[in-house]
């Protein structure tokens, strides 16, 4: 009988692959290790239902309490795996040794943190887990004047939960824009003058300096203009980077900060996996591999690694997707944006409900919607299938983006 | 009434009564106790359709009206869109839906 199939991190990816490793039909030995002693969870509510008190733990799980039981998944909950031997084929838990067949690597991403003076405060929180979360939530009730650091998607949701609870907030953006790598100008544009009519304060173009405490306490950020922002809690937002500790001695092919695999989640080593925020891979619109933390690339390279080691064909190139909820504006991106690509209006951005779509050689590339699920769905289809658009059609916004293909 | 609510999930398996918590919402319900066939990839964010089931058994007046987004999302479900679609991520637990049943697509995804 051969060594279980070992999955290092209870993550969204982990847990998907365990539950896609026996829904077709895997009856092998399955060990799944969680640093962390909850049961697993999604992640986007941390920062929204889940930081404003709207849902609770257990509306938050990836799955019920039974569900590792009834499929046979060990999952060992507060059991971090120390270290991995490739050529021995075992790795070191906090519980012992285990030999495995399979290796998936789903460690997962940490936030990046500051080590700028003051960065030891007790006041400065990341929001990446769980336990960050009930940190910043028993903080959050105090606090008054909150100073994120970084607008990106995090910083901004962020932003949005703090504001509605009557908090004075100020993001400190070191570009000109908002989230000049993923979005268009339109949408970030759209986004910060929304924040604005809730009474964010925006510092763009602004280099963070230092944490400015008080015996301890924090009570300002100080920009290297010399600006001073009072704070009594700062949110670093900065992104996130592959959890690569335990990576470092197993010379496994790394490149854009993650391991490096393949269409199957395979890395250069045989039967080690990666997959999820530690994962770089290429996808349908990118031929440089990439590392993307999104919960549609963790569960879509979760299926096509149970795919290649169960010895089912590759699953279809996935079109990544993804969406962040800011106060009531849904924000989804399909495909990926590219400088090279012209841009279409359709919508009404006073009545907070558009998109912007990116179109190469007349085939779209990649959808930003607001408001506008229809278009989102519809992208995630037309990507994936490159067919033409009319570009007339597209541009209007009553008619269905699924009925704006070309006709020959 | 706040006493437990009992919701029905039928699946081609067969029914399978579980007890409910208010406040909490259908597809939530069928995750914490194990309901296989509601994949609710995006956690409820009303963004994947993977929750998707059939309220032929629920009077209409029980469930909350659509919001055009999830009638949007419902288009693009992978399993066939009945009159009685619903994604059970935007349907609350409430009293009143005691002993209903909330019928679960052979196809998810």
């Amino acid at each position: 009988m051969s060594a279980p199939i070992v999955i290092v991190g209870a993550s969204h990816g982990g847990v998907q692959l365990a539950a896609s490793l026996r829904q077709s039909g895997s009856d092998q030995e399955i060990i799944l290790y969680s640093a962390e002693d909850v049961l697993p969870y999604h992640r986007p509510p941390l920062s929204k239902a889940y930081l404003s008190g709207e849902k609770d733990i257990e509306q938050i799980l990836l799955r019920g309490p039974a569900f590792y039981d009834d499929h046979k998944i060990d999952l060992r909950l507060g059991d971090p795996v120390a270290s991995i031997d490739t050529s021995a084929r075992r790795i070191t838990a906090r519980s012992g040794d285990q030999a495995y067949s399979k290796l998936i690597i789903a460690t997962g991403s940490k936030a990046r943190r500051l080590t700028a003076p003051g960065h030891e405060l007790a006041q400065i929180y990341t929001l990446r887990s769980l336990s960050d979360v009930l940190l910043l939530k028993e903080a959050m009730g105090a606090a008054q004047d909150i100073v994120i650091i970084g607008g990106g998607f995090i910083g901004l949701e962020f932003a949005s939960t703090a504001a509605k609870l009557g908090k004075t907030v100020t993001v400190i953006e070191a570009r000109e824009k908002l989230l000049m790598r993923a979005l268009p100008a339109g949408i970030g544009d759209f986004l910060r003058d929304y924040h604005a009519g809730h009474n964010v304060h925006f510092h763009f173009n602004a280099n963070f300096a230092e944490f400015e405490g008080d015996n301890g306490t924090l009570k300002a950020v100080r920009l290297a203009d010399g600006t001073r922002i009072k704070a009594d809690m700062a949110l670093v937002g900065v992104g996130g980077e592959a959890d690569l500790s335990l990576l470092a001695p197993l010379g496994l092919k790394m490149v854009s900060g993650g391991i490096e695999v393949d269409d199957f989640g395979r890395t250069s080593s045989e039967d080690v996996y990666a997959l999820g925020d530690v994962a770089a891979a290429r996808n349908l619109l990118v031929s440089e591999p990439m590392r993307l933390e999104s919960v549609q690339n963790a569960v879509d390279q979760a299926k096509a690694v149970s795919a290649h080691i169960l010895g089912q064909g590759a699953p279809a190139t996935p079109v990544p997707w993804f969406w962040t909820d800011q106060y009531d504006l849904k924000v989804q991106m399909a495909g990926l944006a590219r400088p090279d690509a012209v841009q279409t209006f359709r919508g009404d951005k006073d009545a907070n409900a558009f998109s912007i779509l990116e179109t190469v050689d007349g085939r779209l590339v990649a959808v930003f919607s607001v408001n506008r699920a229809a278009d989102h769905m519809a992208a995630r289809r037309l990507i994936a299938e490159g067919t033409p658009l009319d570009p007339d059609l597209a541009a209007d916004a009553g008619t269905p983006l699924m009925k704006t293909v070309k006709t020959v | 009434m706040s006493g437990p609510v009992t919701i029905i999930f039928e699946t081609a398996q067969g029914r399978r009564e579980v007890q409910a918590k208010i406040g909490a919402s259908v597809m939530e319900t069928a995750v914490m106790n194990n309901i296989s066939g509601i994949e609710a990839e995006c956690g409820g964010a009303c963004i994947c359709a993977t929750c998707h089931v059939y309220t032929d058994n629920v009077p209409e007046e029980l469930l909350k009206p659509m919001s055009s987004e999830e009638d949007d999302m419902l288009d693009m479900a992978t399993a066939e869109r009945r009159v009685t679609s619903r994604l059970s991520c935007q349907l609350r637990v409430t009293p009143e839906l005691n002993n209903t049943v909330f019928i679960i697509p052979e196809n998810q995804f």
